[in-house]
């Protein structure tokens, strides 16, 4: 692509902003990215699959999955249905609703472990009943799952939101008038306009549930082998001062990461392309 | 089938869409509502649809209530102004898709969906166009195809919302024709919206002409054209072509003793104004302005006094005037049209008789 | 509304689909943030004041605010850069850059603290080159300023990036027609259409920067009246059981995030309407 005379910075200017630029990514993004495998791998190969292969590590990347299976489904639903009302029809509190669907942002990771102890805790709203009824919520799965539930609560009604806003109702309508029933119009005509916004809501919660550190570090208790999740399980052998180990486990959310980012372009790549398609300039008419 | 619509009114917050609307489309008829835009005849379109709900009023298919019917069994077609056409199928499947969400009893088989579809592809002659998807095809295909679309569940009645709005002035005028060819062979009702009055006028068997969410006049072309109701339904069917001769200050001067006549204005189709080289009885005097040839017709700017008056004249009329800018000339309406209390009707009438 | 014999709404599912979404927004999120609320009701404004104001807890917001100020300064500066480099300059290796721009959004805080930790502690990668000038990063403040910006990053150019590729060619094309130098368009064009989203960038990761505490802990050291972030306090109140005293803490940074989720709707509001108003009002008929 090249840029317009008038609109570019002289030779010397773009190059050094581009140095500083790059330097301060490679200095706060490359660097630790390349570090957590360096120092995964510090002592080989083997060193690092024994650091994986052991129990406690295995129990964590099972239970880390677990959780994020167990919380994203939920929140698709919600995403969806939430997205549903707001895009396509009108009704009074509206921007109300908008405003709190993105309240878990703002709220500290710690805070969000902490409410659910003051929900479900020994001394909790509900400790006392769940005490009586021998159910375990915090340093508990359960626990855990809630936590994340509320963290990523967000992230896919944030993506459809204005994605079917943009799309209009009018196709949905169109459904309707050609004799489709709701669910029809839902599944053949809404899901399939609305995927790749979903995919890239479901990609961003779904990092975000195997990272997440601060909430549910409150609501686990750090049980080995039980309440441990990967990011928990770093936190331990980091502090037990096992690098090899820590690092080696960190490798793996590492690359889930990089796969994250890598899935995440290609949606965006999708989803841009089908912007494109969709705004197109029009073919000129060919009239026989 | 025919619609009959009774006393119908719609209201978005304050602002009064429709107001107290009837209007009776007979079976078979091809009717335009036509006005200018936030005047509500695309809510009617939906009402009548059943995409909106009105506030009062009821409308009659066939003679029977249908106003609580939901939009998806009252059996109509409806082709939306951006054609609404589902982006991600095909156009067969976006064809094929009425026919594929019907009741597993009503559903046509495999083979007889895909003949329905590949000859309704046909009708609309874009049968070669069957694997694209809609983002391939131009805007005037893509208004066909919605239209196959909407006609695969064999609508009694077809509802069209601006169907040719955002396609260019030649596509505009074939599709014109060929959905009026189309309406005849199906012989179903249809209606459709639009704020171009020559399209109205060219297609419809009858025009509804609507303004500030009220009918102003329901006529044949021939009727709301030479006959308009009032004055807002002239301006609005003159096209480009329309003067509008604000001739208060003109009357006076002619028809002074006449007491009411300043409260009359009088209408005068630009092409209903004779001019002439030299001063004629009962004509007024003005001077030519600009003139501008555009196409078949000659268009010129007189200023009579301060106002300026738009005239037309056939390529022939011109050439024999040959009128330069800044001539003096002598110009009289041929045919004038006059709105306003009954006293002044007739007087002013008499006054512009010359 | 509608009148009482009304055809149903044409597109289904408003009830069901706005039944969902608010139950389930109650039972995950307003229900919870609730039991906060009534908890630290049990101790009145007073309390919780007297709490947030001790001495270690001051000390800990303090750190907390002041850091996060840094590091959202820091993104503001380099991250305008950053996305004025990707989206107006051609290098090599630019998608994959732009890419990577996301990493801390992917990274799980608990890996970016360690390998913070690591990288810049005395015999890390960058500490070693820092500490024989002087600077310790590690387990210091500085420490903390450091993987807050690292968090932080994204907001700021993420938040850019598409309010640059906006601009215009042809504005700044004109203001060269009509004499200004570069840096003259840069000042007096550019810059105050990119400041809205800068500033909100800014309160972004402003934002997200109060409440870490994963990627932190790790590299700050958690010296308390020093290098304590308020929501490792709110933690070491938890583990020594003093749920009140966590509650209002934790109250105290749940209200500063209001305030600051406010201010960016606010912010955002703002920068879209803000040339708004005269057009619109002309518009009317």
């Amino acid at each position: 692509m090249s840029r317009r005379r008038a609109a570019q910075e002289p030779r010397w200017v773009r190059w050094s902003l581009t140095a500083i630029g790059l330097v301060f990514l490679f200095a706060f993004l490359g660097l630790p990215l390349a570090a957590v495998f360096v120092e995964a791998l510090a002592q080989g190969w083997s060193a690092y699959v024994a650091a994986l292969a052991e129990p406690e590590a295995r129990a964590a990347v099972g239970l880390s999955i677990g959780i994020a299976l167990a919380a994203l489904p939920l929140n698709i639903l919600f995403g969806v249905a939430a997205a549903w009302a707001v895009a396509k029809f009108d009704f009074r509190g509206k921007s109300l609703l908008v405003t709190l669907i993105d309240l878990p942002f703002a709220v500290s990771p710690v805070v969000a472990g902490l409410i659910f102890i003051l929900l479900f805790g020994v001394n909790g709203v509900f400790g006392a009943w769940l005490t009586a009824h021998e159910i375990k919520v915090i340093f508990a799965v359960p626990g855990m799952v809630l936590a994340t539930l509320f963290i990523t609560f967000p992230f896919v009604a944030r993506e459809l939101i204005p994605l079917m806003q943009s799309q209009g109702k009018d196709e949905e309508e169109a459904a309707i008038s050609l004799g489709a029933s709701g669910w029809q119009m839902f599944w053949r005509v809404t899901l399939p306009n609305i995927k790749w916004g979903l995919l890239y809501g479901v990609i961003l919660a779904n990092a975000r549930a195997l990272g997440e550190f601060g909430a549910v570090s409150v609501v686990s208790g750090h049980i080995r082998g039980e309440t441990n999740t990967l990011p928990l399980h770093v936190e331990i052998l980091y502090n037990e001062y096992n690098q090899v180990g820590a690092f080696a486990a960190a490798s793996v959310l590492a690359l889930l990461a990089l796969l994250t980012l890598v899935a995440k372009t290609v949606v965006e790549w999708r989803m841009q392309k089908e912007m494109a398609m969709l705004n197109a300039e029009l073919p000129p008419e060919k009239t026989a | 089938m025919s619609i009959e619509i009774r006393g119908i009114g719609k209201q978005f917050g304050s602002f009064v869409a429709l107001d107290d609307i009837h209007l009776d489309i007979p079976t078979g008829e091809l009717v335009a509502l036509l006005g200018p835009s936030g005047c509500g005849k695309t809510t009617l379109l939906r009402i009548i649809a059943g995409m909106e709900s009105p506030d009062r009023g009821e409308v009659l298919f066939a003679g029977a209530e249908a106003t609580h019917l939901h939009a998806r069994e009252r059996n109509v077609g409806f082709v939306f102004q951006h054609y609404a056409l589902f982006r991600h199928m095909s156009v067969f499947e976006n064809v094929a898709f009425g026919l594929r969400v019907k009741p597993r009893k009503e559903r046509p088989s495999e083979a007889e969906i895909r003949k329905r579809v590949m000859e309704l592809l046909g009708l609309v002659q874009l049968d070669w166009l069957a694997d694209r998807y809609p983002s391939q095809l131009s805007g005037g295909q893509r208004q066909r195809i919605a239209l196959a679309r909407a006609l695969a569940v064999e609508p009694k009645v077809l509802l069209l919302d601006e169907p040719f709005g955002a396609l260019d002035t030649k596509v505009r005028k074939e599709l014109r024709r060929w959905l009026r060819r189309l309406h005849d062979e199906m012989h179903i009702s249809s209606v459709f919206v639009t704020h171009d009055q020559e399209e109205a006028l060219e297609v419809a068997d009858r025009v509804v002409v609507m303004n500030h969410g009220r009918i102003e006049q329901i006529g044949t072309p021939d009727e709301v054209y030479s006959n308009p109701a009032s004055p807002f339904v002239y301006e609005f069917l003159g096209n480009v072509n329309v003067f509008h001769s604000r001739v208060q200050g003109k009357w006076a001067e002619i028809g002074r003793e006449e007491a009411e006549a300043e409260t009359t204005t009088a209408f005068v189709r630009p092409h209903d104004i004779e001019i002439s080289r030299h001063p004629a009885e009962s004509a007024l005097e003005a001077v030519v302005q600009h003139v501008h040839p555009i196409g078949p017709v000659v268009r010129v700017e007189l200023l009579h006094g301060a106002e300026i008056v738009e005239v037309e004249l056939s390529r022939e009329r011109h050439e024999a005037l040959n009128l330069l800018a800044g001539q003096p000339v002598w110009f009289r309406p041929r045919q004038v049209k006059v709105f306003g209390d009954a006293v002044a009707k007739e007087s002013a009438k008499q006054a512009f008789l010359f | 509304m509608s009148a009482p014999h009304s055809p149903p709404r044409v597109l289904p599912g408003l009830g069901l689909g706005l039944g969902y979404a608010l139950v389930y927004l109650s039972l995950i999120v307003l229900i919870p943030l609730g039991a906060l609320i009534l908890k630290s009701s049990e101790l009145g404004l007073h309390g919780i004041l007297d709490i947030a104001t001790g001495e270690r807890a001051l000390a800990a917001l303090r750190v907390t605010f002041g850091a996060s100020l840094a590091a959202a300064a820091i993104n503001g500066v380099f991250g305008l850069i950053v996305a004025w480099m990707l989206v107006r300059y051609d290098f090599p290796g630019k998608r994959l850059v732009d890419s990577l721009v996301d990493l801390p959004f992917a990274l799980p805080t608990a890996v970016a603290g360690i390998t913070l930790a690591t990288l810049y502690a005395g015999n890390g990668w960058i500490g070693r080159w820092l500490e024989p000038l002087g600077l310790k990063v590690a387990y210091t403040p500085l420490g903390i300023v450091v993987a807050l910006t690292f968090i932080g990053l994204p907001f700021v150019v993420r938040t850019l990036q598409p309010v640059i590729e906006d601009i215009e060619p042809e504005v700044e094309e004109a203001a060269a027609t009509l004499g200004a130098s570069r840096w003259q368009t840069f000042v007096r064009i550019l810059f105050p259409a990119i400041f809205p989203a800068l500033l909100t960038g800014f309160s972004l990761a402003f934002a997200r920067a109060l409440g870490e505490y994963g990627s932190v802990i790790f590299i700050a050291g958690n010296l308390p009246l020093v290098s304590e972030i308020t929501p490792l306090l709110i933690i070491s109140k938890l583990e020594q059981y003093d749920l009140l005293g966590a509650t209002a803490l934790a109250v105290v940074m749940l209200a500063i995030s209001f305030v600051l989720l406010l201010a960016i709707n606010l912010l955002q509001w703002w920068a879209a309407n803000r040339h708004r108003g005269s057009v619109v009002e002309g518009a009317r008929p």
